[in-house]
């Protein structure tokens, strides 16, 4: 198993009282599967993904990678973890005044020492700027490789990061909501982008809004609500009933959706 | 005017019960800001010793008569030319080398000072807080308050603690330099780190970067612009330090001055001061050029390998301007440091070290501590009274300087000529009042009202007015054209649409810019006081001259206190007149 989660539950104190964003998840992943997160927004999904990419802890529970519980990392372990996990996030956040090329070669910064990376600052060596280049080629961005991501389209922007990622090489890739922001015809290229990298047997555990692109595409679709798991199958044997129930209230625009909120060190009424 | 709610209108004054109760508290509060305003000045007014009748004395009219008269004509015989020439050219390289060298100490300080690396936010959440982080956290925050007291001295005490340590010379004005604007571009510099988009740093955690990758990669490149401009502008302000440490013997225009002064040598007072006014344009107006030469030659990546794959683009030549300049800066400083290598000898060390530890512990008797009372109300008092008559001279003269807008300078003919002279005139006004140092502000206040706090009050007041005119004119004249020309089309006098359009545009600008140059006053006023100005400054001086080393270290803090709390202060005053607007209540 590349993840096993036990009772995870996150909370952070907020000015509101206590946010109870996940309250109890246990769910495990396998190496080279293909799983969609999906539920309505507030539901916890990118609390997840923080906790599943190590930038963020469970308060309680255990989550385990590679059997390791990562309560117990030190910070360079946590950084190594870190590595072999590969991020997309919504908007591409790329460094803006930085090119193209300049971009992509961060992705391979966890695998540098600060020594090679401060000499990339200044002249790359060879080998690591053609691995780059064919990262952007394999993006269809070649011609753009000195433009300064600033310039770039939001689409553009999409690809340079995933190329980023492709330069990063990570067993794991997790991506929350990568087509939020994007139009049908450059969805379908991204995601078939994304889906051809993990075809190497890479993990791919993908947020998404589009219930349909999920179930087309994953075999495995796990739905939050409320800080919990509502129901984790395969994606041909999600009825429409539970998906129904799975949105309840948000699609009838009430207000059942807003997070779930305990009120532990409430300050006021 | 609050416009009238809908609910709950009393039939007799047209406004609800709430909003009147509201604008009657607004008010009083407003009331009682302007009554501790009041009481503010006149106090002030009381310790900084302000005699108007002073300046009405025909004998000081008589005195400063004579110092004008005495200041012309201006001594240019090649020879004294030839001194000019040298100081100039030592001032310059006082000042690069000790931009160099605040860097040097700005760029650790900073970048351990930026809390977004080592203290909060996302590139430290998620992680355990292990001994080795907890220790780093706290040298961030230590380094943060070390930066604090190295702004909170001013420059020229830094200056005669290192002659104590070094002797007379450049040495210890470039020590001071270093040090003190080590402090104020370090603050900025942590400033730049903390304020960059903080979404492609976590981004690149993801990766799995390390913090100092992320710095390099993510931070660096964001901040750079900000970096150089501020660097820049901070050597304007060390050619301007040097000349003044220059008074205190650390060579340069300064030091001949001083010099010159002390010989009644008038006549080549003027040409040092020219040689200043001339060298502070230069300086302006070649880190002006190179700013917009660094603009246009942005590399595409601030990374900027000139050749980073084969057959990269070469659609944008770059010239690397920043690499010549960081590489003759640097290597003049080194040629420097040679130069001066035999003024570092061991008795440097183990002088600096003797002043160092004869600075503890602090003298805080009862005794002094109430003994010193006294000047800290003067210092306080010059510091606000000189920041007001900056603010009135200045305000006029940076009217009076304002230039419209070119499409709307409608007046032809003589008048137009007219107006443009006297607008140059303000400026050149202004420029005369900043350019000259108010620490040689103060010697001629002195021949005028004598020696005391009223000489000191009345030589910040004509440094400040010429700051703040300038910035006050520059601010007017930034001012969108477009309403004042709807207010123009309605009829309105040139005051009226000063009144109504400009000044609603431009107040927070002005505010800001006002209460930064008081907080910056309250440490020129201790400044001030060293040439016989009264305040604060004047104990400094004697304890320093005397070898009172405690006491020394008592009034360094004190004037440290002093500027934190001014700061707080300053912050209220910005608050309070920066968000709501002054002319509906």
């Amino acid at each position: 198993m590349i993840y096993r989660l036990d009772a995870v539950a996150a909370q952070y104190p907020s000015r509101r009282g206590v946010v109870t964003s996940l309250a109890d998840v246990s769910l495990d992943i396998a190496a080279g599967e293909r799983v969609a997160v999906i539920g309505p927004s507030g539901a916890g999904k990118t609390t997840l993904f923080r906790l599943l990419n190590g930038t963020l802890r469970p308060t309680r529970g255990a989550l385990r990678f590679h059997d390791r519980d990562v309560a117990t990392l030190v910070p360079r372990e946590a950084r190594a973890m870190r590595r072999r996990i590969g991020t997309i996030h919504q908007q591409s956040l790329l460094v803006p005044s930085l090119t193209v090329l300049e971009n992509t070669l961060c992705g391979a910064l966890g695998s540098w020492s600060l020594l090679h990376a401060l000499r990339t600052a200044i002249s790359p060596a060879r080998a690591d700027v053609e691995r780059a280049m064919r990262a952007i080629e394999q993006v269809g961005l070649i011609d753009k490789r000195d433009a300064r991501a600033d310039e770039l389209s939001g689409g553009q922007q999409q690809r340079v990061a995933i190329a980023r990622l492709v330069m990063q090489d990570p067993e794991v890739i997790l991506a929350d909501e990568p087509f939020a922001a994007l139009d049908p015809a450059l969805t379908d290229s991204v995601a078939a982008l994304l889906l051809g990298l993990t075809a190497a047997g890479r993990t791919l555990v993908c947020t998404l809004h589009d219930v349909e692109l999920a179930l087309a595409r994953f075999p495995r679709v796990i739905a939050l609500r409320g800080g919990r798991v509502a129901f984790d199958r395969r994606g041909d044997a999600v009825s429409s009933a539970a998906l129904d129930e799975l949105y309840r209230g948000e699609r009838a625009g009430a207000h059942d959706a807003a997070p779930a909120r305990s009120r532990e060190s409430a300050i006021g009424p | 005017m609050t416009l009238p709610r809908r609910d709950h209108v009393s039939p007799r004054s047209g406004r609800s019960r709430a909003a009147r109760r509201r604008s009657i508290r607004a008010r009083l509060r407003l009331a009682l800001f302007a009554a501790a305003g009041f009481a503010a000045v006149i106090g002030s007014a009381w310790v900084a010793e302000v005699r108007l009748s002073a300046l009405l004395d025909p004998a000081s009219h008589a005195r400063v008569g004579e110092l004008v008269r005495g200041l012309f004509p201006a001594d240019l015989s090649p020879a004294f030319l030839r001194v000019v020439a040298l100081a100039a050219a030592r001032t310059v390289a006082i000042a690069a080398i000790g931009t160099v060298l605040s860097v040097v100490v700005a760029l650790p300080l900073g970048i351990l000072g930026t809390a977004t690396l080592f203290r909060t936010g996302p590139l430290v959440a998620g992680d355990p807080a292990t001994p080795g982080r907890r220790l780093l956290a706290w040298l961030s925050a230590a380094a943060r308050g070390v930066l604090g007291l190295l702004r909170a001295v001013p420059d020229l005490v830094w200056a005669m603690g290192f002659v104590v340590g070094v002797g007379l010379g450049p040495v210890p004005g470039v020590g001071a330099l270093a040090v003190s604007y080590g402090g104020v571009l370090g603050r900025v510099f942590a400033d730049l780190f903390e304020d960059v988009d903080p979404r492609p740093l976590e981004a690149l955690r993801t990766t799995g970067a390390s913090r100092a990758q992320i710095f390099v990669f993510g931070i660096w490149p964001q901040a750079l612009p900000g970096v150089v401009a501020y660097t820049l502008y901070s050597f304007e302000c060390c050619v301007r330090a040097a000349a003044v440490l220059g008074l205190v013997g650390a060579g340069g225009i300064g030091y001949e001055i001083a010099l010159s002064m002390r010989q009644f040598e008038y006549g080549e007072i003027v040409t040092l001061v020219g040689a200043l006014v001339a060298l502070m344009w230069l300086t302006e107006a070649a880190s002006t050029a190179l700013r917009r030469v660094l603009r246009a030659n942005a590399p595409p990546g601030v990374l900027a390998h000139r050749r980073i794959h084969p057959g990269a683009s070469t659609r944008r030549p770059r010239t690397p301007v920043l690499g010549v300049v960081a590489v003759v800066a640097t290597a003049a400083t080194m040629a420097a440091g040679w130069a001066y290598r035999d003024v570092f000898d061991a008795s440097t060390a183990t002088g600096l070290a003797r002043f160092a530890v004869g600075l503890f512990p602090p003298d805080l008797s009862p005794g002094y501590l109430r003994a010193l009372l006294g000047p800290i109300g003067q210092t306080l008092g010059i510091s606000v009274i000189g920041t007001l008559i900056g603010i009135v001279l200045g305000g006029l003269l940076g009217i009076a300087a304002t230039a419209p807008h070119p499409e709307d300078d409608r007046v032809r003919g003589a008048a137009a000529l007219v107006r443009h002279v006297l607008r140059r005139a303000c400026r050149v006004a202004l420029a005369l009042l900043r350019a000259i140092p108010d620490l040689l502000w103060v010697l001629v206040c002195i021949l005028a009202v004598g020696l005391g706090p009223f000489a000191g009050t009345l030589a910040l007041g004509a440094h400040t007015a010429g700051v703040l005119g300038k910035l006050y004119a520059d601010t007017f004249e930034e001012v969108s054209p477009l309403p004042l020309r709807g207010l123009r089309s309605t009829g309105a006098s040139p005051l009226q649409i000063l009144v109504w359009g400009a000044w609603p545009e431009a107040r927070r600008m002005l505010v800001s810019y006002t209460v930064l140059r008081w907080e910056m006053n309250l440490r020129a006023s201790t400044v001030v006081g060293l040439a016989g100005g009264g305040g604060i400054g004047i104990e400094l001086y004697n304890s320093l001259q005397l070898g009172f080393y405690p006491r020394v270290a008592t009034l360094t803090l004190v004037v440290g206190l002093l500027v934190a709390a001014t700061g707080a202060i300053g912050d209220a005053i910005r608050r309070r007149l920066g968000s709501a607007s002054s002319l509906d209540h």
